[in-house]
Order: C-alpha cells, then sequence, then structure tokens
C-alpha cells in the first residue's frame, strides 16, 4: 500500500496541474491567497502589467462550495492512484487535463480518462453556472456567514478542504462545505413558510429573503467600496475587466479549446525541446481502433487522430492555427488564455498596427526569433495575429512563405536570411473565406469558434451583473443574450451601458430599442423569404430585414420571379397590386441611378416591403434565387452579337440601321437563304434555280453570311451558317427553315466564287483608274518639251544567241528546244522575271486574272 | 445579285415610287445647291433613307454613292474608348450615334466638329460643305441632342446635318426648330402593291394581285419588310400561287401568340408562361414598346368598346412608365396582369348576366 498516497498527498496530485498554473499566474500579481487575480491580456511588445482589483470573484475558479463535495467524492472513486514524481510536477505548460490523473494503463482506457475529464470540466462549469445564477444566490450567502478561522487553515485540517497556494509558496486550506450547511441556511430562513404554500410560492419567499439578505451585504459592501467603482467602471470596459482567466472560464465550446490548446502543445517539442506525449504511436491506434465508441465527445478527438503528426522537423504540420468565428465570441480572449496556459507570451499584432509588409516582417522576426531582454519572464512569444483577414493579400503571402519555409540547415545556409518559424502564431479572423486568406487556408489549423449559446450567455452576464451589483431580472438577461446573438462583447456592452446610464433597465428597452442590436447584414435570400413569409412578433420585421439585405434590385428581381406562386390570386388581384409596386421601385431606382440624386434612394427597401403586405402567408413556400434576370441579359447579348457581327459584316450599300435589321431584315434572311431546288447538283437545276442559288450567294455576301464548315457532335462535318442567323430570327424552334446540306453546300460554293467576283470587281475598278491615270501620265510626259527630256541609257540587246541549257547546264540541241518554244516564249513575253544570282529565270510568274478561270 | 430591296432601290429622285410632288420639291431644293439641316422623319420602311441618297445624289453626282465603312475611335471624358463605325463617301458621312448608348453626346461634339472644321481645299466644283447624317436622332439622349443644337449653328456653314428619326416627339423643340422637317409617310397598301408589281415585272416574275394585296397588308405599310417578304415568297415557291403562305417575321406570329395566352386564360400560371415569352421577345431584341403596341393591338380586337377604351389608356400608362424605368419586364407584366384583371372582370360579369 505504500505506493499509494494518501488523502492529502492524493489532493496535491489531483490539482497538481491546476496548482500549478495557479501558481503560475499568480506570479505576476500580488492578490491574496484566496481570490486569484485576473490576468491581463498583453496586448504587444509592452510588459507592464496593470494591476487588478481583487473583487473580480467570478474569475475564481470556486472551490469553496459545498457542492464540489460531491465531485470530490466522485473523483475519489475513479481515481488511480499509482503516480511518477516526474508526472505529478510537470513542465510549466504541463496543463493538459491529460496528466491530471495519469491512467494506470490497465484499469483506464484512454477514452474513459477522457470521456471522465471532459465530463469534469462539464460539471466544474455547471456548478459556476449553479453558483452564478442569480436565484441561488449561495455565495452571498456564504459570504455573510463568513469566519476566517473556521474557514481557513495553514495546517492539513480536519475538515473538507480545499488546498490553495499563493505566490510566496504558502500553502492555504480553505474549507469546503457540505451539501447540508445549504439546507441548514434554508431551514433558518423559512420560518415562515407552511405545507400549505406551493412550491413556486416557496421559492418566491426563499428568493426574497435571499435578495433582501443580499442586498443587506451589497449595502454594506458600497459603503465600503463606494469610491471605488465609478473610477474602476471609467478606466476599463467590462469586456476587460471579465475576460476569462482560467480554462473553466472559457465561453468558447470544449472541442474548441481543447483542438486549440493540443495544436499549442505539439509545438512542445521545439520550443520546450520536450517530447509531446500524446503522439505516441501506440496510443494513436488506440484512438483509431476505438473511434466508434466516441458518439459524443470525439468532435476534437477525430481531428486529433488525423492531424497529430509532426513534420521532420519536429513542429505540427499545420504551422498557423486560424481562429475564426463571428466578432465577439472570445476568439482573441481564447487565443491569449491559451498561449498563456500553454506557457507562451502572447504577443499580439492587430490592424491597429501597421501592417504592411516590411513593417509585418520585422514584427515577426520580433516576435518568431526573439524573446524579450527587459521582462523577467523568460516565456517564449506566441504571436497571435488578429484580424488578419483584413492584412493586405501581400502580408498573408508573406506569412505563409514564412511558415512554410522549411528548418533544413542546408537551405538555411543557402538563403542565409530565411529563418523557418519555430513560434506558434495563431491567425485569428471572422471572414474564413475572405481572398486574402486564400494562400493561408490550406497550410493552417481552422479552429471555428461558434457563437455562444443564449443560456451560456445569459448565466454569464447576470454573474457580471452580480459583480457589478447590477439588479437586473433574469428575464431581461435572457432577452439581452438573445438579442445579442452569441455576442459576448456587445451583451458586455449594453449591460456596462445600463450601469452607465443609472436607471434601471426595463425589458422594452431591450426588445424596441436599438440597443444592443448588432449592426446585422442579412443575406439577399433571407430578406426575400421574410417578404413572402407573416411575422406575427414584428410587423415592421420584413422591413428591417430588407433594410439589413441591401441589393435592392436583386431583391426586386427576387420578388418579381416568386410571386406569382406566393398565394392564391384568382382575379390577379395581388399580381397587379405587387408589380404596381415593383414598378414604382423601378421608377424610382432609375430616376436615382439617372439624376445621380439618392434623395429617394431611402424609399426603396419600403416599396419592397409594401410587397410583404401583399404577399407574405403562413404556408411556407420555397423562394428560388433570381437567375431569370441575369439569364436574359445573358441570351439577349449573346443575340445582340449575332445582330452586330451581321451588321458590321454588311456592305455599306445595304447598311441599315441595326433596329431594323433586328426587326425587318433577319427574321426574314432564313427563308430567303433557303432556296428550293428540286436536286443537290447545281449543274442539274434549272436556270431558274441557278439564279436563286446565285441571288443567295449575293445577299450572303452583302450581309457577310459565311456557310462554315464545322464538325459536328458525331464526327462529321456540316456547314453552318456564320454568324447564327437562325437563332436571332426565330423564336422558340430554332431549325425551322434550315435547307439541306447538299444545298448549303452549293450556296457556299457560289456565295465563295460571288465573292472573288466582287474582289475581282473592285480589283478592276482600281486598276481602270491606274490605267488612266498611267495614260494621262504618259500624255504628259510626251508633251514634255525636248530641252527638259533627259536621256535615258538605251539598253543594248545581246547579240549572242541563245543557248538552251538543261538543268544540268548542258546546252541542249535546238531543234529539242523549240518543240518547247510554244510555250516559253509566251513566258518570255511576260511581264515578272525573277533575278538569281546568275542569269535570267523566266520560269515562274505570269497575270492570271480570275474572271478567266470563273 | 442582291436582295431586292436593295437592287431595285431607286437611285434618282424622279424614279421614286410614291411621294412623287415631295421628291419634286426635294429637287428644287436641292437644285439651288444649298439646303437648311433638314430633319427627316417617317415611320421605319417609308424610304426616307432611301430619298436622302436620291438627294445625295442629286447635289453631289455618283461619287456619293461610293460608300466605305470606317471605325472612327473616340475617347469620353471618363477616359473610356468607345468605337463606332461610320459609313462615308467622299460628300457625306453617316452615322448612327445610339451605337455607342449614353456616350452618344461625345460622338456627335467629336465627330461633327471634326467634319464641320475641315473645309473642303479645293472648293471649285464642289458645294462647300460636307454632309453629316445622323440616325435614330429620336433616340439620342437629351444631353446628345442639347449638344447638337449649338453645333448645327456653330458650323452651318461647312456642314449639313440631316437628322433621321422615326418620329419627331422625342426630337427637342430646339432641334426641330433648327431644321427644315420633312415627313416621309408610310406608303399605302396600293402604293405597296404597285411597288411590289413593278419590282415583279423587272425580275421577270407574274405576282398574282391578290398576293401582292396579302402581303402589303401583313407588311404593316413597311415597304422594306414587304419587299423582303415578297422575295421569300419567291424563294419558298415559284411560280406564285395567290393564297401562298407569306413568311412573316417570328416575333410578330410571337406576339400574336402571347396575345391569344393571355386571351384563352387569366391565371398566375398562365401569367407565368406569358412571362417566359415576354423574356423571350425581350432577348430577341424587339423593342419593349413595340411588344407593347402588338399586344394591344392583338388584345383590343376582342373588347367592347368601353373596355378598349380603359385598356389602351392602361397601356399608355404602363408604356409611359416603362420608358421611365429600367426594367421593361416589370411593366409587360404590370400590363398583362392588369389586363387580365379586367377582362377576368368583364368575363364574370357578362357571365353572370347570361344567367
Amino acid at each position: 500500500m505504500s505506493d499509494y498516497p494518501d488523502m492529502d498527498e492524493e489532493y496535491e496530485l489531483m490539482y497538481s496541474d491546476e496548482l500549478e498554473l495557479m501558481r503560475e499566474v499568480e506570479d505576476h500579481s500580488n492578490t491574496n491567497p484566496v481570490l486569484k487575480k485576473a490576468f491581463p491580456a498583453k496586448r504587444s511588445l509592452d510588459f507592464s502589467s496593470p494591476s487588478r482589483p481583487a473583487r473580480d470573484i467570478i474569475n475564481t475558479p470556486i472551490h469553496s462550495t459545498p457542492v464540489s463535495k460531491n465531485i470530490e467524492d466522485i473523483q475519489d472513486d475513479t481515481r488511480p492512484y499509482k503516480r511518477t514524481a516526474e508526472e505529478l510536477f510537470g513542465d510549466i505548460d504541463d496543463i493538459d487535463f491529460d496528466s491530471i490523473q495519469l491512467p494506470s494503463k490497465k484499469q483506464k482506457t484512454e477514452e474513459e480518462n477522457d470521456l471522465e475529464l471532459i465530463n469534469k470540466i462539464l460539471e466544474k462549469r455547471r456548478l459556476r453556472q449553479m453558483l452564478n445564477e442569480p436565484n441561488i444566490r449561495l455565495q452571498a450567502d456564504v459570504l455573510t456567514n463568513y469566519c476566517v478561522k473556521d474557514n481557513l487553515s495553514l495546517n492539513i485540517p480536519r475538515w473538507p478542504f480545499m488546498p490553495l497556494t499563493n505566490d510566496n509558496g504558502d500553502r492555504v486550506y480553505v474549507r469546503l462545505e457540505s451539501e447540508d450547511s445549504w439546507d441548514i441556511s434554508l431551514d433558518a430562513c423559512s420560518n415562515g413558510l407552511t405545507l400549505h404554500s406551493t412550491f413556486a410560492s416557496v421559492w418566491d419567499e426563499a428568493r426574497k429573503i435571499f435578495d433582501s439578505k443580499e442586498q443587506q451585504t451589497t449595502t454594506e459592501e458600497n459603503e465600503n467600496k463606494a469610491p471605488e467603482i465609478p473610477t474602476n467602471g471609467n478606466a476599463e470596459l467590462w469586456v476587460d475587466k471579465y475576460r476569462p482567466s482560467s480554462y473553466v472560464d472559457l465561453l468558447s465550446e470544449e472541442p474548441v479549446n481543447r483542438a486549440l490548446l493540443y495544436w499549442l502543445h505539439l509545438w512542445d517539442k521545439i520550443v520546450f525541446k520536450k517530447d509531446v506525449k500524446i503522439k505516441e504511436p501506440q496510443q494513436q491506434n488506440k484512438f483509431s481502433k476505438r473511434t466508434g465508441q466516441f458518439q459524443l465527445t470525439n468532435k476534437w478527438k477525430g481531428k486529433k487522430e488525423t492531424e497529430v503528426d509532426l513534420d521532420e522537423d519536429g513542429r505540427p504540420h499545420h504551422k498557423v492555427a486560424l481562429l475564426c468565428g463571428p466578432p465577439g465570441v472570445g476568439k482573441t480572449t481564447l487565443a491569449h488564455l491559451l498561449a498563456k496556459l500553454a506557457g507562451y507570451r502572447p504577443v499580439e499584432l492587430n490592424a491597429s498596427d501597421e501592417r504592411s509588409t516590411e513593417a509585418f516582417q520585422t514584427a515577426l522576426q520580433s516576435a518568431t526569433l526573439m524573446r524579450s531582454v527587459l521582462d523577467a519572464d523568460k516565456r517564449p512569444n506566441c504571436l497571435i495575429l488578429d484580424e488578419i483577414d483584413g492584412a493586405p493579400i501581400q502580408t498573408v503571402e508573406l506569412l505563409v512563405k514564412w511558415c512554410t519555409a522549411s528548418m533544413k540547415k542546408e537551405e538555411g545556409k543557402k538563403k542565409g536570411k530565411t529563418h523557418p518559424l519555430r513560434r506558434p502564431v495563431i491567425a485569428i479572423c471572422n471572414d474564413l473565406y475572405a481572398t486574402s486568406l486564400r494562400p493561408l487556408r490550406p497550410i493552417s489549423l481552422i479552429v471555428t469558434v461558434n457563437s455562444v449559446s443564449a443560456a451560456r450567455l445569459s448565466a454569464r452576464l447576470s454573474a457580471v451583473a452580480k459583480c457589478e451589483r447590477l439588479s437586473i431580472p433574469p428575464r431581461l438577461l435572457t432577452a439581452l443574450a438573445a438579442r445579442a446573438q452569441g455576442d459576448v462583447r456587445s451583451a458586455l456592452h449594453v449591460l456596462s451601458f445600463c450601469r452607465a446610464r443609472g436607471k434601471p433597465l426595463n425589458i422594452e428597452d431591450i426588445e424596441n430599442s436599438s440597443l444592443g442590436m448588432k449592426d446585422c447584414n442579412k443575406t439577399m435570400m433571407q430578406a426575400l423569404q421574410s417578404i413572402f413569409t407573416v411575422d406575427d412578433n414584428d410587423a415592421n420585421a420584413c422591413l428591417k430585414t430588407v433594410q439589413a439585405a441591401g441589393e435592392y434590385d436583386r431583391l426586386a428581381d427576387g420578388i418579381f420571379e416568386n410571386y406569382i406562386l406566393a398565394r392564391v390570386d384568382a382575379r390577379m388581384h395581388v399580381a397587379c397590386e405587387t408589380t404596381s409596386w415593383l414598378r414604382l421601385y423601378d421608377l424610382m431606382y432609375s430616376w436615382t441611378l439617372r439624376n445621380q440624386n439618392y434623395s429617394l434612394y431611402g424609399a426603396l427597401p419600403y416599396c419592397l416591403s409594401r410587397c410583404h403586405s401583399v404577399l407574405a402567408s403562413r404556408q411556407p413556400i420555397r423562394v428560388k434565387f433570381p437567375m431569370q434576370a441575369q439569364e436574359m441579359n445573358r441570351k439577349k447579348t449573346e443575340l445582340e452579337s449575332i445582330v452586330g457581327s451581321v451588321w458590321r459584316g454588311s456592305a455599306p450599300s445595304v447598311l441599315a440601321p441595326r433596329k431594323t435589321l433586328t426587326l425587318d431584315v433577319i427574321p426574314l434572311l432564313p427563308y430567303l437563304l433557303s432556296p428550293q431546288l428540286r436536286s443537290a447538283n447545281v449543274q442539274l437545276c434549272s436556270e431558274s434555280e441557278k439564279k436563286s442559288v446565285t441571288v443567295c450567294a449575293g445577299a450572303m455576301c452583302d450581309y457577310g453570311l459565311q456557310y462554315v464548315q464545322q464538325r459536328g457532335a458525331d464526327g462529321l462535318y456540316a456547314f453552318v451558317l456564320e454568324p447564327d442567323v437562325h437563332r436571332a430570327a426565330f423564336l422558340g424552334n430554332v431549325d425551322r427553315v434550315k435547307t439541306s446540306p447538299a444545298v448549303r453546300q452549293a450556296i457556299a460554293q457560289e456565295q465563295q466564287l460571288e465573292m472573288i467576283r466582287r474582289n475581282d470587281q473592285m480589283m478592276t475598278k482600281n486598276s481602270k483608274k491606274k490605267k488612266t491615270k498611267e495614260v494621262e501620265k504618259a500624255k504628259s510626259e510626251v508633251k514634255l518639251p525636248n530641252h527638259l527630256q533627259r536621256l535615258q541609257p538605251k539598253t543594248v540587246e545581246k547579240t549572242t544567241p541563245q543557248v538552251h541549257k538543261d538543268f544540268f547546264g548542258r546546252i541542249v540541241p535546238l531543234a529539242q528546244a523549240q518543240k518547247q518554244g510554244a510555250v516559253s516564249d509566251a513566258i518570255s513575253s511576260s511581264d515578272v522575271f525573277y533575278q538569281y544570282r546568275e542569269g535570267f529565270n523566266n520560269a515562274v510568274r505570269r497575270n492570271v486574272r480570275m474572271r478567266d478561270l470563273l | 445579285m442582291s436582295l431586292w430591296v436593295d437592287k431595285h432601290r431607286p437611285k434618282d429622285l424622279l424614279k421614286l415610287d410614291y411621294h412623287k410632288d415631295q421628291a419634286i420639291r426635294l429637287k428644287s431644293l436641292v437644285q439651288q445647291s444649298d439646303f437648311p439641316h433638314l430633319l427627316v422623319y417617317g415611320p421605319s420602311g417609308a424610304g426616307k433613307k432611301t430619298r436622302i441618297m436620291c438627294l445625295l445624289r442629286e447635289l453631289y453626282g455618283s461619287g456619293a454613292e461610293r460608300l466605305r465603312q470606317e471605325t472612327m475611335h473616340f475617347t469620353t471624358p471618363s477616359n473610356k474608348k468607345i468605337e463606332i463605325m461610320t459609313v462615308s463617301s467622299n460628300y457625306h458621312i453617316e452615322v448612327n450615334p445610339t451605337d455607342v448608348g449614353i456616350y452618344d453626346r461625345v460622338v456627335i461634339m467629336d465627330l461633327v466638329k471634326n467634319v464641320a472644321q475641315t473645309h473642303q481645299i479645293d472648293s471649285s466644283g464642289q458645294r462647300e460643305f460636307k454632309v453629316v447624317i445622323l440616325n435614330e436622332v429620336d433616340d439620342l439622349t437629351k444631353d446628345a441632342q442639347h449638344a447638337l443644337r449649338r453645333t448645327m449653328e456653330k458650323y452651318v456653314a461647312t456642314c449639313r446635318l440631316i437628322l433621321l428619326a422615326n418620329s419627331i416627339s422625342r426630337v427637342i423643340p430646339a432641334i426641330r426648330s433648327r431644321c427644315l422637317t420633312i415627313r416621309v409617310p408610310a406608303p399605302t397598301e396600293d402604293e405597296i402593291c404597285s411597288v411590289l408589281h413593278t419590282v415583279c415585272k423587272k425580275e421577270g416574275l407574274s405576282l398574282p394581285p391578290e398576293l401582292a394585296t396579302r402581303i402589303a397588308k401583313i407588311s404593316d405599310r413597311n415597304l422594306r419588310r414587304a419587299l423582303l417578304m415578297c422575295e421569300a415568297c419567291k424563294v419558298q415557291q415559284y411560280p406564285f400561287k395567290p393564297d401562298q403562305k407569306v413568311p412573316e417575321p417570328d416575333w410578330q406570329l410571337f406576339i400574336k401568340e402571347t396575345a391569344s395566352m393571355i386571351l384563352s386564360e387569366q391565371s398566375p400560371k398562365k401569367l407565368s408562361e406569358v412571362r417566359q415569352k415576354l423574356y423571350e421577345l425581350i432577348i430577341h431584341g424587339v423593342p419593349p414598346d413595340m411588344i407593347f403596341a402588338g399586344l394591344l393591338k392583338e388584345l383590343v380586337r376582342n373588347c367592347d368598346m368601353a373596355m378598349k377604351c380603359q385598356v389602351a389608356s392602361h397601356a399608355a400608362m404602363f408604356e409611359h412608365r416603362m420608358r421611365l424605368g429600367n426594367k421593361a419586364i416589370f411593366h409587360l407584366e404590370a400590363f398583362v396582369a392588369k389586363f387580365m384583371a379586367i377582362y377576368k372582370k368583364f368575363v364574370e360579369e357578362s357571365l353572370g348576366d347570361a344567367f
């Protein structure tokens, strides 16, 4: 039995980690041993930590409660007893909850441990919630009965206790009260109760008594601390004041916290030169084997399994943790707290700091490569990049480059300047899918922090209210929490605003005013849905949603496309009414755009929300996203481009304005271009048929149309009219008046001939002009008087008889040459000669006119 | 061998087929070798452009017929590059400023100034002015029209403007007063018939008079359309038969179809079908006002007098609103819905009376 620790030791063992943590936290503060101080977040490299008032009772993990005895008992049963000293007094970062109870492997499986651990945390949380709830004011009660002598001890006392350690290393044992004391206190004040009264009335009675008691205490305390409160209220935002200071205080969900903490621990190897326990391959296998059993709690576990690996440098694969979530849910707080828990010093870089690439580079270097010299604590830095979705994309790219740089020494030598990342970096953003984050997403561990549930938020609000001695009915707090939509920050701000106003808050204030309402933007679809559904609670809800959504134009399209099926409308009155509002909207909107005068812009949502009164119904309707208008525009431009190409291609002599082209010419062109031929072969056709083909070809030339060979889907080539007049001409069925392929081919041929003919005509026209000009020139030359004429050198013709040579330079007998004479003579008389390096060659070219070939 | 419309287009003022007295007046106008700015208006297919080309030929000789296409580039004050296609000869330039949409003012200012500021180098044997033909003046933005009015006065020495429009109601009065307005009415059906006959005669074809009158009727007094339809008839089937099917522009048929749909049933379901048809029409570039006109024409046939007035007034109002707005489809559908409501009420009442 000597292996097993006694009861006292066991307590220490149990809470060794937390004690460690507390010690760590308390190192920086000078609180009294009982009340722990809130730990301020460091916003920059500045190390002066403001001291905090000691009465932040809310932030201390409360152990001095009678109820916690219970868990303690439960834990006693399940506690594994064997431990090693090393595990008991782990390193500074050793607050991973796994180490609270290291398993004697046979007794407990991993999962059970984890399960138990989570249960424990949840239990603790529930406890605190219970305690903080305004209707169970036990704490106040306890405080009234408070007596130092009875409840604190420096030695290990006989009564149930909770050990605490202060910064001097002194250990203090605080009394834990049993559950009975609660009952006793209840009994004490329930003198007036009888069995006749119902539970509710009894409860009310009890509550009243508690309230009166508490008020008593508050007045007492107010007397003591009256001057302190206002200065405090002014100096600090409540958000900072009541920032969670310990893991159990966190409002974010457990799996989220765990995931981030686990990731931070993965850095231990490279930062603290210490092996990370969880990644032993054995255990990993165990995990994967038993995932099936973890339906409830394996949310983060699944992640753990897949991403447990470190890379070859001992760094986690994800170099950056990307926290994302809506504003005000405590992402920054979470990051700071967990970084601190894991033994880092958080260094924050946010949107208020300069984020150009240079500034960012220096910040990165100073944060990840250096450590503070001035400050006493020698913790490594953990860089927290807040609001990174607002950073310029170059900065994010720099970060990505920084993170992905390998640690291999050779590379480092080569490049000289690249320092690989050796410290964890946590990036925080609201919009995970911001374009600037695109490069960052693949390399980072994405942790989504969801908005806090209304119940938890209201519990926390009530705790804060109590701390501030604001008496706000719980109903109101619930309303406020619902209003805040999970945004802790805004809810706290509202509370603090109430306090500053000094007037008691009533429910109408919260429901009706814009107090605490976030500048919410709704999507267009939400607005559309709200238009088509009846909202009983708020008559103006639709208008508000529409205003929040913006995008009026799209919304108008949406109404237009969905209104027909919204209501039963036998007499078409609904349609008339709706379209009249839509028309009004259209008028105002185009007036606004045309005159660039936005005075009427504010009235646009009213037009749209008026449709709500006409269209809203109780039966759910599936609204469709408005696509038709865009689709129409797309098709219209497509067809317009066809008309445009016809218009551009048409000859100047037939050029008509585009409108007449679309309305008159193009609709009839397909008829004109489909001559009726009896046979496909043009040669066999009658004279009139041939003529119709030529007319057709002529028309095609006029309007710049062409038959183009295109390979169809079946692999056959087909003649296709280009541009596709048929599509522009016909509505509905496009392939109505189409000629047979053979006729098309005939027309295509004829059209090409026609083109050549026309070009030729143009050429001859031009050349005729030239010729006449030349003649004129010649005449003018002749007219020149003798003295102005220049003598031209006369070329002397060669008298040597021409010797025919063949290709190899051999002399060909004359008779043979003369056989080819007829041809060669014709060639030698032509205009064009090509001169080669030696001699002449006239075998090349002569003028052939197109019309000779046609 | 081009289409009949282009092939048989008269090239001389005296050879025009109808509005002959007007042609004579035009000729005498030009014979003084000068003329004021002209504003020629009339429905499409009435022969405005033909007359103008004849006029130019009278003025400048056959040189005005040698046309070439050019693309001109402009830069708007906001540094947007736009280009526009022009047709020009040595003596005139024709442009359609509405092609560039809202930037038409830039085109008018730059182009007219350019043309007007260049004097003819050798004015002997030529006119001392050039002619600028502007198409579709009634579709110009107000800005462009105002830009035009100053230019017209300033450069009157070197350039004459010929403005073409369908209707002068949308031309600002300032421009109207600066021009000699010439109205070219659409040819009557008889005139169209006679034109068709002469063309067929020239082509060596025999056209039955019944077919000619039918074509003239369908063509909506649009001579271009009549000639095209006649030729299409010929291509489809020759020799002509009096009861031959005349190919019509598809969009016209489509409007008629839509109207009959509206009359057949008045329900939201039908309305959504009609909407698809309207979309289709708009996609094919049929101007919404023509859709309005076509629908009204077809719908009114089945109405009694009181209802006719009601429907027509609604159509007018909706069409006016449509011009002020941007989304034509809203207004078109509003009109259809309104008509359906009115018509349904009418039908129900008349049924109620019957019982």
